[in-house]
């Protein structure tokens, strides 16, 4: 948007909707303080640069790298449930590859793997997106039955669902390196994980894409209202397509590091996480219908969902409680958001 | 444009219109609502790419394929469904698809963007603030906001369809002045409205459609407006019907202060056994609306009673359960429930009826239901099994409508029954509506066509800008009254 948005005061009810909207994006800021206010009373490590840098942060940066395609889809008006298992198929390509190439020695074959897997997993991307923009079936059925054959497909790379161990092919060590690698910009005791620089490089990015570019324009616009972007002249199904494919890259970064944390590439792995981050999407305040939604509101998804799960592992929650609690949470911001939709209309 | 045919299905929407603008004038385009107006500039703004005939723009034959093709001519068309996105503020909206941005980096410029929008908005002189959220603004502004976005490329043929419906006096004015303006600089303008009072204060040249057929095209300076609307009605006034002879009895229904979304004021009115009563308007008028608000499709306010005794709530499956039908505007989305067969949807509104104590359906009434259904109508073909959405419109109409009379209704609202269908259906319907009156059942009977009005109802109610404006009764109710009355 440009600039700053006047305060509605000419429009009695729209000041209350847009009060009311500052208010549901303040909510989830809130509820994190909060929840990070208390998990550090009662857990005195829980506020130590260990826990939330290597704990919090690395773990959550795979995920939160696939959450930032999704917001670009989602607020292009679509979703995408076939991100789990691109990532599954990327990560048994990445294992192949360099399987196949390790002759050649550790930074060629780790190079052309990584490569392969950008490849394979924007092309998957652009496969849902050619379905969804050009060929117009819903993206639901489409990203639920590509869903299906990307899983299906990694099964078949891997023999029927045969572990990869990157310690087979003897990089274990040096691919290990996209996990393990530590920057330390603020002085020793203050590490930076190599995953959260990546997150940090694809998000800068996607905002730039999102805020500053026409594309990123287009797709706010897609989302808010296609017929009015196809009447004005905008190519509407190259923009949904390009969403799509841009969410398949994501799903590539992220299996580079899933791969180096875990060093197994499994077909079966990452089986549901696809839910995981359309849930940190809309709790973060993108619609589901799209037209509006931020980058920042999603990284805060990301981060409320692995405080809470953090605080949870912290006070031995079963894994049952859990589900319970997020799917609460997910139910209550959704809720506010239908509500103030309904009070605006 | 020279022979141009658009069918929608096996309806003609436009059957070999030819039309053209010139260079520095305004050729307005009328008729009434579905005579094709908006389909003609829809095929030349690119909306439908499968159109018959030929366009010719700036001496180069032309052929239309999509919305961005028409753009890059210089083609530009205000619609008349608001096309704004809601999220984007006022300047986003207006540059929307001309965007300035970095060449490699494709960087939104987005200063050149305000900038590029305030011209626009300084040029014309709209009471706009660029920074404003659009989907805040009422709807006059939006409609200012996507005169302002059409305006803001040079573009050479500008096309305005229905520009005024929602606009306050003073903006009219402005917009006229914008028009004038524009002729001026050399650009065509094709202006398309309803108030045909307004048309010589801008138009040139008038070209009249008629159910999707050019009427006729003329200097505006030889008509007169009354000539004008006679040539909209076309012959059908000289083709008078035979005498009213359903006689209304006691009062059935009785609406109080009834409210809701599009309503301005709270209308009341009683409605009598064996009466048509009709709803004139203009589209926006708040007819479709007083209809939802009546059998509870939206949240209103007002209480209903029928037979004295009052609804305590109104929704649709209890308005059904107390007699009162609906047949709704628009027949695809509201109508038929497509994909099912002619039986689904000739039996929807009465399964009860035809069920067993536990809700269980048997094959043969379903089908002896709907095959009685079906010829009472003379629905065409008469097979229950065959998939609705392979009946012409016609036949779907009279397949909705046949659905209410099967479940016998003591109150039935058809809003724009004959919306797209040929004259020989309309004929039957209106035997249908008038044979139903006779039996003894109230109607209400909303439509844009006022001859359809004149020829059936009893009374007609007249609205304005969502208000009850004036009542007209039996002989007053002519074409040329009710056309009077909904426009002045």
């Amino acid at each position: 948007m440009i600039g700053k948005k006047t305060p509605g005061t000419a429009f009695g009810e729209r000041a209350g909707y847009a009060r009311f909207q500052r208010l549901q994006k303040a909510t989830i800021f809130v509820l994190l303080a909060v929840l990070c206010g208390y998990a550090a009373v009662q857990s005195p490590t829980f506020l130590s640069w260990t826990n939330i840098v290597d704990n919090l942060f690395t773990n959550a940066s795979a995920l939160a790298v696939i959450a930032v395609g999704m917001t670009l889809v989602m607020i292009g008006g679509g979703f995408d449930l076939s991100v789990a298992s691109n990532t599954a198929v990327c990560s048994v390509v990445l294992v192949l590859v360099m399987d196949g190439l390790s002759y050649l020695g550790s930074v060629p074959a780790i190079s052309v793997a990584l490569a392969s897997a950008a490849v394979v997993g924007t092309g998957l991307g652009a496969v849902n997106g050619f379905l969804v923009a050009y060929v117009g079936v819903n993206p639901f059925v489409v990203t639920l039955s590509t869903m299906l054959i990307f899983r299906g497909l990694a099964l078949i790379l891997t023999d029927g669902g045969q572990a990869l161990q990157v310690a087979d092919i003897g990089l274990r060590r040096q691919f290990s390196w996209f996990y393990d690698a530590q920057l330390a910009p603020f002085g020793a005791g203050h590490t930076v994980s190599l995953p959260i620089v990546i997150f940090i490089a694809v998000f800068v990015a996607a905002v730039y894409l999102l805020r500053y570019t026409r594309f990123g324009h287009y797709v706010y616009a897609v989302g808010g209202n296609e017929q009015a972007a196809w009447l004005a002249g905008v190519n509407t199904k190259r923009v949904k397509a390009a969403t799509y494919t841009l969410c398949g890259f994501t799903c590539s970064v992220a299996a580079v590091i899933f791969l180096a944390m875990t060093a197994t590439a499994q077909a079966e792995s990452h089986a549901g996480k696809e839910l995981e981050v359309i849930a940190a999407v809309i709790v973060g305040g993108t619609p589901l219908g799209g037209g509006s939604g931020s980058l920042f509101a999603t990284l805060t998804g990301v981060l409320l969902l692995r405080v809470i799960d953090n605080l949870l592992t912290q006070f031995s929650v079963g894994t049952e409680y859990r589900n319970v609690i997020t799917g609460l949470i997910i139910a209550v911001v959704v809720t506010a958001d239908v509500i103030a939709k309904r009070r605006r209309s | 444009m020279r022979r141009i045919t658009k069918r929608f299905g096996a309806t003609a929407a436009l059957e070999a219109v030819d039309f053209d603008v010139r260079a520095g004038e305004v050729h307005a385009l009328v008729g009434e609502n579905g005579a094709g107006k908006s389909t003609l500039m829809n095929v030349l703004a690119g909306r439908f790419a499968d159109y018959g005939g030929s366009i010719t723009f700036a001496g180069k034959p032309v052929r239309m394929t999509c919305p961005r093709q028409a753009r890059l001519l210089g083609i530009r068309v205000i619609h008349q469904d608001r096309s704004v996105i809601g999220n984007f503020t006022v300047a986003e909206n207006i540059i929307l698809g001309d965007e300035p941005a970095g060449r490699w980096t494709g960087r939104l410029n987005r200063k050149a963007i305000a900038a590029a929008a305030r011209a626009v908005i300084d040029r014309i002189g709209f009471d706009l603030n660029c920074d404003e959220v659009v989907g805040g603004l009422g709807t006059a502004r939006q409609t200012l906001v996507e005169i302002a976005a059409a305006l803001h490329r040079n573009a050479k043929l500008l096309v305005f369809d229905e520009p005024t419906a929602s606009l306050g006096s003073d903006d009219v004015e402005r917009l006229f002045r914008v028009i004038r303006d524009l002729r001026r600089k050399g650009l065509g303008i094709v202006y398309i409205s309803h108030r045909l009072a307004e048309l010589p204060r801008i138009a040139d040249r008038v070209t009249v459609l008629r159910d999707g057929r050019v009427a006729g095209t003329r200097p505006m300076k030889s008509f007169a407006i009354a000539q004008l609307s006679e040539m909209m009605l076309g012959r059908r006034l000289g083709e008078m019907f035979g005498a009213r002879k359903n006689r209304p009895g006691e009062i059935v229904l009785q609406v109080r202060d009834l409210s809701g979304p599009g309503i301005s004021r709270p209308v009341s009115f009683d409605l009598r056994e064996g009466e048509i009563m009709g709803i004139a308007g203009l589209v926006g008028s708040g007819r479709t609306e007083i209809a939802r608000a009546l059998f509870g499709a939206v949240n209103a306010g007002g209480s209903v009673s029928m037979a004295g005794r009052t609804l305590p709530w109104r929704r649709p499956h209890l308005c059904r359960r107390a007699g009162i039908g609906m047949i709704p505007e628009n027949r695809k989305s509201q109508g038929i429930i497509s994909g099912r067969p002619l039986a689904e949807n000739l039996n929807i509104a009465i399964l009860e009826r035809l069920s067993g104590r536990l809700g269980f359906l048997r094959r043969n009434t379903l089908l002896s239901s709907a095959a009685s259904t079906a010829g009472r109508m003379c629905i065409q073909p008469p097979e229950p099994l065959a998939n609705i959405d392979m009946f012409s419109g016609g036949n779907q109409q009279k397949a909705v409508l046949g659905r209410w009379l099967a479940a016998n209704p003591s109150v039935l609202i058809l809003d724009e029954p004959t919306q797209g269908i040929d004259v020989g259906t309309k004929n039957q319907i209106y035997g249908l509506i008038a044979e139903l009156a006779e039996s003894g059942c109230a109607v209400i009977l909303i439509s844009s066509e006022f001859i359809e009005l004149a020829r059936l109802c009893n009374r007609v109610l007249v609205l304005r800008a969502g208000r009850l404006k004036q009542q007209l009764s039996a002989d007053g109710i002519t074409a040329e009254s009710l056309f009077e009355a909904c426009l002045r």
